[in-house]
């Protein structure tokens, strides 16, 4: 469902991502995982179109992202680390505004929305204007809104960052619903490596923009040369080593 | 102090690297640019200046009096605009910037925050007008031939101006930012503002000055000139300020020193006065900012009818857009304040053409009418060009750090500048044709210059919108905390310029053919094949010039914004 070949980015100074090839199945939850500053944001960056990619391929859903970008990124639900959004628009209004963008039919997006705005427990703030949205409630906002068009491939950088206990629950709920009974391809990347470990399938570490190692928790386990150990312990001792792949 | 002088850092450091780094060529283009304008401007301060006092200073008895009381005007003017500009700033610097909780969030009293920080504001608000005063002041020396004291003064004097003006500002933002949320005063501010200055300007305008020329009027100028004798209040800051320079001028040490000693001990005293009142209220003012305030109007709606439903002729993704932009546009106060001055500024430029005295002048009625319709083409254009700096140019930027909705969307970037431009393009067309055919019909043109107008018109919108929204796009600013400014930028100025020079293309182009074809129609002749050759290819050459401006800055636009 996500194919990324060769995939580099070179910001000039900076080689942010160095020749990562990467492929996600249908339905599979990958994380991505990898200190500050290792090319996270700006791999999911680039296969969320948002940013173009120095060289190297990306391809969503079998829509290469160089040549097809809209009926790529109609298959996507995009979720960034910060929380921007129109801050002068209602909670409803800015679904409305995402659901016309999506084309999400218009009786579908009654129900869609208010389900979505229940379940992410901002219903009672759906006509309050974003501005006077907490930084959590902004995040539950762009979930939300990324799961409105019932997104194939659901791209998320960070998803816990702001929000309370009882939100990353929910999150996590809905992400395990979304890829077991839905088939929903999910590529999430987090800092938060206890959440890869009960969330992910297959999580891949990147540093310094190479993709170090990939495959389940056991499979890490191996490459890192570890009997019985915590997916922080993995994380450590490859990004020490850092020469896996 | 040191922790006032830390917290100052930030900015000069700031300041200082972006002179250090980036775009080396881009850089000294920008300082070339502003800086051949400021000196065009100052240059033009100074002429115009120098020209009136050399005029008053001939003129016996009344001419000094007159200089005297222009130079307490400029003063008093001088005065308000500090003051206002410092309390906008003072707003912004103490309440609304996104840095304010991280320094707040540092081990360093609210009394520091807000000495720095009105430091910057006073600062971001005084060196404009200090800058151009310095034209203003050293005509006035030169024509009364001063001596160096007068120009030491000046420099002192206008500090301690700034000073007061800042000061009293602080005092004024402080107390009124405990009562009410800042960004609630700051739409007050800047709608009172605004409609202060639109009356002004409706009474200057509606008094007809030109009159004063008419010798009728002369009988009322001779009061007028009796009433300016009566001396300022001695309880008012810039009465001392100018008194102080008029003593200087005059060379009257005694007087100077007195105001001089007035305006310092004031000062001080001000200052010191912010100093206890912000340890006293400044955080519980920035606690209150933090809070968002209700609504002020609520959504426009009518026994189930909605105005959203005016746009369901719109493709669905365009909608969206249309919507979202016409939203964001009527719930940021700071543009209606912007929407005020554009209605003013259409009476004012109407009522102008309906007095002009065109039957008392020597020459034919008919020439006078049809020259004054063909430059209105360009003065519509040149309108039309200030408001597509004002609200089309930072349409993109406007988007702010919320861009990314619009790049991770299924949407083109080139559709999505077409619909910014759309969406602009509807009501400024409507406004500039009814612009120009008001204008011409209260001008009583001939119907060929009525059809050229529009139809010049009708090309020359698109082709300035088309400028505004490539190169807003090419020099869009994502980051800033008030896209509106952008048009003070590189960017902005750019824009002015490519589209002053359009305009002045298109007019140059047309006025060879339309005298040519104008004479013929009046003397009842036909045009040779060689002028109709002429015309055909001038005219081409300046729709071509429209359909460049209006494709290709969005197609580079399109390009830049899918790099970044």
């Amino acid at each position: 469902m996500i194919k990324l070949s060769a995939l580099t980015k070179d910001y000039g100074t900076t080689l942010a991502v160095n020749n990562l090839n990467l492929n996600v199945a249908a339905g599979e939850i990958y994380g991505f995982i990898g200190p500050n500053g290792a090319g996270k944001t700006t791999t999911i960056r680039m296969m969320g179109g948002i940013l173009a990619p120095t060289s190297g391929k990306i391809v969503i859903g079998g829509v290469d992202m160089a040549t097809h970008p809209v009926q790529g990124k109609k298959m996507i639900g995009f979720v960034p680390d910060r929380p921007f959004l129109y801050e002068k628009l209602t909670g409803m209004e800015f679904l409305r505004f995402s659901g016309d963008l999506y084309n999400v039919e218009n009786k579908i997006f009654q129900q869609k929305a208010k389900f979505l705005l229940q379940q992410f427990a901002l219903w009672n703030w759906a006509d309050e204007l974003i501005e006077a949205y907490s930084h959590g409630m902004k995040q539950r906002l762009i979930i939300a809104s990324a799961l409105l068009h019932d997104p194939k491939i659901l791209i998320i950088d960070e998803p816990m960052v702001g929000l309370d206990p009882e939100a990353v629950h929910m999150v996590k709920d809905i992400l395990k619903d979304l890829s077991a009974n839905h088939h929903t391809t999910i590529f999430v990347s987090t800092h938060t490596l206890s959440l890869a470990e009960d969330l992910c399938h297959r999580i891949g570490l990147i540093h310094k923009g190479t993709l170090l190692a990939e495959g389940n928790l056991d499979e890490l386990k191996r490459i890192a040369k570890l009997g019985e150990a915590k997916l922080e312990e993995v994380f450590l001792t490859i990004i020490r080593e850092n020469t896996f792949i | 102090m040191n922790s006032v002088i830390s917290l100052l850092q930030p900015r000069v450091l700031s300041s200082l690297n972006s002179l250090k780094r980036g775009d080396k060529k881009n850089k000294w283009s920008r300082i070339l640019m502003f800086g051949a304008l400021g000196i065009v401007f100052w240059m033009g301060t100074f002429i115009i200046f120098y020209r009136v006092l050399s005029y008053f200073h001939s003129v016996q008895d009344f001419g000094d009096i007159l200089a005297i009381k222009l130079l307490s005007m400029i003063i008093m003017t001088f005065f308000v605009l500090l003051l206002f500009s410092n309390i906008i700033n003072c707003l912004s610097h103490l309440y609304l910037s996104q840095d304010l909780p991280l320094l707040h969030s540092l081990p360093v009293s609210s009394k520091d925050i807000f000495l720095s920080r009105w430091t910057i504001s006073a600062f971001d608000s005084s060196w404009m007008i200090v800058a151009f005063s310095l034209p203003v002041f050293l005509s006035y020396g030169l024509i009364y031939k001063a001596t160096a004291v007068y120009y030491i003064i000046f420099f002192i004097n206008m500090l301690f101006l700034c000073l007061i003006a800042s000061a009293l500002s602080g005092i004024l933002v402080l107390f009124g930012a405990k009562i009410l949320p800042a960004g609630r005063i700051r739409t007050i501010l800047i709608l009172l503002g605004v409609i202060m200055v639109i009356t002004l300007v409706l009474v200057l305008r509606l008094t007809r000055p030109e009159q004063l020329v008419n010798p009728d009027s002369f009988a009322s100028v001779v009061v007028y000139l009796n009433s300016l004798q009566t001396p300022n209040s001695p309880i008012l800051p810039t009465t001392w300020l100018s008194d102080a320079m008029i003593a200087a001028l005059r060379n009257e040490p005694y007087t100077y020193f007195l105001n001089f000693a007035l305006s310092v001990t004031f000062a001080l005293m001000l200052v010191f006065l912010n100093s206890i009142a912000s340890q006293k209220v400044y955080f519980t003012g920035f606690s209150k900012s933090q809070t968002t305030p209700r609504r002020l109007f609520s959504p426009l709606k009518y026994k189930g009818w909605d105005w959203e439903n005016a746009l369901n002729f719109l493709p669905r993704e365009s909608k969206a857009f249309a919507i979202k932009e016409i939203r964001t546009f009527f719930r940021d106060s700071s543009q209606w304040s912007q929407l005020f001055l554009m209605g003013a500024l259409i009476v004012i430029y109407l009522y102008n053409f309906s007095v002009l005295p065109l039957d008392k002048t020597p020459i034919k009625t008919i020439y006078l009418q049809n020259i004054f319709s063909f430059l209105n083409i360009g003065l519509v254009a040149s309108v039309l060009s200030a408001i597509s700096a004002r609200f089309v140019f930072p349409a993109v930027s406007m988007e702010g750090e919320a861009f990314w909705i619009v790049l991770a969307a299924p949407v083109k970037i080139k559709n999505f500048l077409w619909i910014k431009f759309f969406l602009y393009y509807i009501p400024l067309m409507i406004l500039a044709e009814i612009l120009i055919v008001v204008s011409n019909l209260l001008l009583n043109v001939s119907s060929f210059m009525m059809m050229l107008s529009i139809i010049t018109t009708f090309f020359l919108v698109p082709a300035v919108l088309g400028l505004a929204t490539g190169i807003g796009a090419i020099h869009a600013d994502f980051k800033s905390e008030n896209p509106a400014n952008t048009v003070t930028s590189f960017g902005g100025l750019l824009f002015m310029i490519t589209s002053f020079a359009l305009i002045a293309a298109v007019i140059i182009l047309e006025a060879g053919p339309v005298y040519q074809i104008f004479m013929a129609n009046l003397h009842g002749q036909t045009l040779s094949l060689s002028k109709i050759i002429w015309s055909f290819f001038s005219f081409g050459l300046a729709f071509s010039l429209c359909i460049l401006a209006i494709f290709y800055p969005i197609q580079l636009g399109e390009k830049h914004l899918i790099v970044k």
